[in-house]
């Protein structure tokens, strides 16, 4: 499985499809923190650049789970199936896409603890804020919990709107993006209910153990569908 | 190994590309998988490499495998030898036991020239040998060749054969499907013949490097599965004589629809068998080819055991 791991994460690298989900998050973070004036008390504006940095993981890992679904050749996907199996390479194709979701969240939260004026009053400079953003653990740790929820809800959404469960293109991007706003939308996902409920109650105690169990289901419900597929039909042609 | 009605298909409302296949893939065995296009070849030896899992029944004790797809674009971001070194890893061959593997059939293919090239910039050959050598480097108990020697030069060629004939001798299956008739003639221990409806029967022994039960019929349509069907059932069969064929003429002989079987003696000569329906045909394309001449056309005796699909030793 580590072999599977290495070989997949180097496909990724190596085919500098990693660069468009970087460019994207970067200049989603980027607008909200160059846009809006934080009002009230600091934790609240850290918190809310946590929540932002999570909520937009959502279509950029939906996206960043496409591109590896679709990286490899089937030819060179069978010989990979055949040495191995047809479940263990989907599942190491997932799982090195949530990698690197879980990088640029990693990046995310850094950049809102470290570059987030209104938490260290404007004047202390990087390693103020960081002192700053340790002064409130409950806000660091709830931003943290919505990053892992907001991972796992979409990889989930990549996992179900590409290949092998949607395979045509355009109707896969399209469901991946229409899925990707919804998640962020709709109180029936996870990562959207764990949203709203973040900014309707000024408390920093969210996401619920009900979201983030949510959110663990419709992984593991995702991923299931989409191994269960891969093995069973090649993500191209089905032909004889 | 074994598969134990074992059927296959794409989809639930899709027909069944293979159905009922209950077989051994014993150890020490060199198999050919024949039949016309479309009949299925390639997705049984899909479900026996394990590339897919099949849809109804049940596949055990498969080894360790090695596979090689009947195209290998090369559409990975690697050179040559940086993916068999990761495909090394993944077949269990750890640090320098891998690379030394890896540089061994990159030479036994005559492919260590292009091993830096990115697999993009290979050409159609080179990219085969690739995937023929990621087959290979784990010495796998079973190696599934779906026309592995396409496209391939005269060295790759031979050292195919040679793996091919190692891989057995160190008592692994090996499976393969080529359009050559005279590939690996009579090395065969069983052929595996689909007919058009998915299912296989299996004859012993080899098939005496004749195009009997090769792929008579070209497009997979169900119409020229059907013409096929009809050649079997007596509506009778042309003796063609030929001379000045060369070697390569007569493969592709092998693969023309309507040839039952052919086979060649020295100096050129051939002896094809013809069904009566498509000889026209036949003759027409032969005439088209330079230095080859017509020696003789006659009546075929009636023979029910040439035309008629093999189907001694089938199983259930």
């Amino acid at each position: 499985m580590i072999a599977l791991l290495r070989y997949e994460t180097a496909i990724l690298l190596r085919s500098h499809r990693w660069v468009f989900p970087l460019i994207a998050y970067g200049a989603l973070i980027l607008t909200e923190a160059a846009g809006g004036t934080p009002v009230g008390p600091p934790w609240l504006s850290l918190a809310d650049g946590l929540d932002w940095s999570a909520a937009m993981l959502i279509p950029v890992l939906a996206f960043l789970t496409r591109s590896m679904l679709t990286a490899e050749p089937d030819a060179s996907r069978a010989c990979v199936c055949a040495a191995t199996s047809p479940v263990r390479t989907q599942l190491a194709t997932l799982l090195v896409a949530l990698g690197g979701g879980v990088l640029l969240g990693l990046v995310g939260a850094c950049f809102e603890v470290l570059l987030n004026p209104s938490v260290s009053g404007h004047s202390d400079g990087l390693l103020g804020n960081v002192g700053a953003a340790i002064e409130h653990p409950v806000t660091l740790a709830a931003g943290l919990a919505m990053t892992g929820v907001c991972l796992l809800v979409g990889s989930a959404v990549g996992a179900l709107c590409n290949p092998p469960l949607l395979r045509r293109p355009a109707t896969a991007m399209l469901a991946t993006l229409a899925a990707a706003v919804f998640a962020l939308a709709s109180d029936v996902s996870p990562a959207g209910a764990a949203l709203r409920h973040a900014s309707d109650a000024f408390s920093p105690h969210r996401p619920g153990g009900v979201q983030v169990l949510g959110a663990a289901v419709l992984l593991a419900v995702t991923w299931t569908a989409s191994v269960l597929v891969a093995a069973r039909r090649e993500n191209g042609s089905a032909s004889a | 190994m074994r598969l134990e009605s074992v059927g296959k298909r794409y989809g639930v409302r899709q027909p069944w590309v293979v159905r009922d296949v209950s077989l051994d893939v014993a150890a020490g065995r060199l198999i050919r998988v024949e039949g016309p296009n479309g009949s299925g070849k390639s997705t049984l030896l899909r479900v026996v490499a394990g590339v897919t899992v099949a849809s109804r029944g049940r596949v055990s004790g498969r080894p360790h495998t090695g596979y090689v797809p009947e195209r290998f674009p090369g559409g990975l971001p690697f050179s040559g030898r940086e993916y068999l070194l990761h495909m090394a890893r993944v077949h269990g061959l750890r640090g320098d036991a891998g690379r030394q593997r890896v540089d061994e059939w990159l030479e036994r293919l005559g492919a260590a020239g292009y091993a830096a090239a990115p697999l993009r910039a290979l050409s159609k050959g080179m990219c085969q040998k690739i995937a023929i050598a990621q087959a290979l480097l784990p010495q796998p108990r079973l190696l599934v060749l779906d026309e592995a020697w396409t496209g391939l030069d005269v060295i790759a060629r031979g050292a195919l054969d040679d793996a091919v004939a190692e891989r057995v001798a160190a008592g692994g299956a090996v499976l393969f499907v080529d359009h050559d008739p005279g590939r690996l003639a009579g090395r065969e221990a069983e052929r595996w013949r689909l007919g058009g409806d998915g299912r296989v029967a299996v004859a012993t022994g080899p098939g005496g490097g004749t195009a009997e039960g090769g792929d008579a019929a070209e497009g997979g349509g169900a119409a020229e599965r059907g013409a096929v069907r009809q050649q079997g059932t007596g509506e009778g069969a042309v003796m063609i004589e030929l001379a000045g064929v060369e070697p390569a003429g007569l493969a592709r002989l092998g693969e023309m629809p309507g040839v039952l079987s052919s086979s060649g003696a020295a100096a050129g000569r051939v002896l094809l068998r013809v069904a009566t329906r498509q000889s026209d045909a036949v003759l027409r394309r032969v005439l088209t080819w330079d230095g080859v001449h017509v020696a003789g056309v006659g009546r075929a005796e009636a023979d029910a055991n040439a035309d008629a699909p093999a189907n001694p030793g089938s199983r259930p």
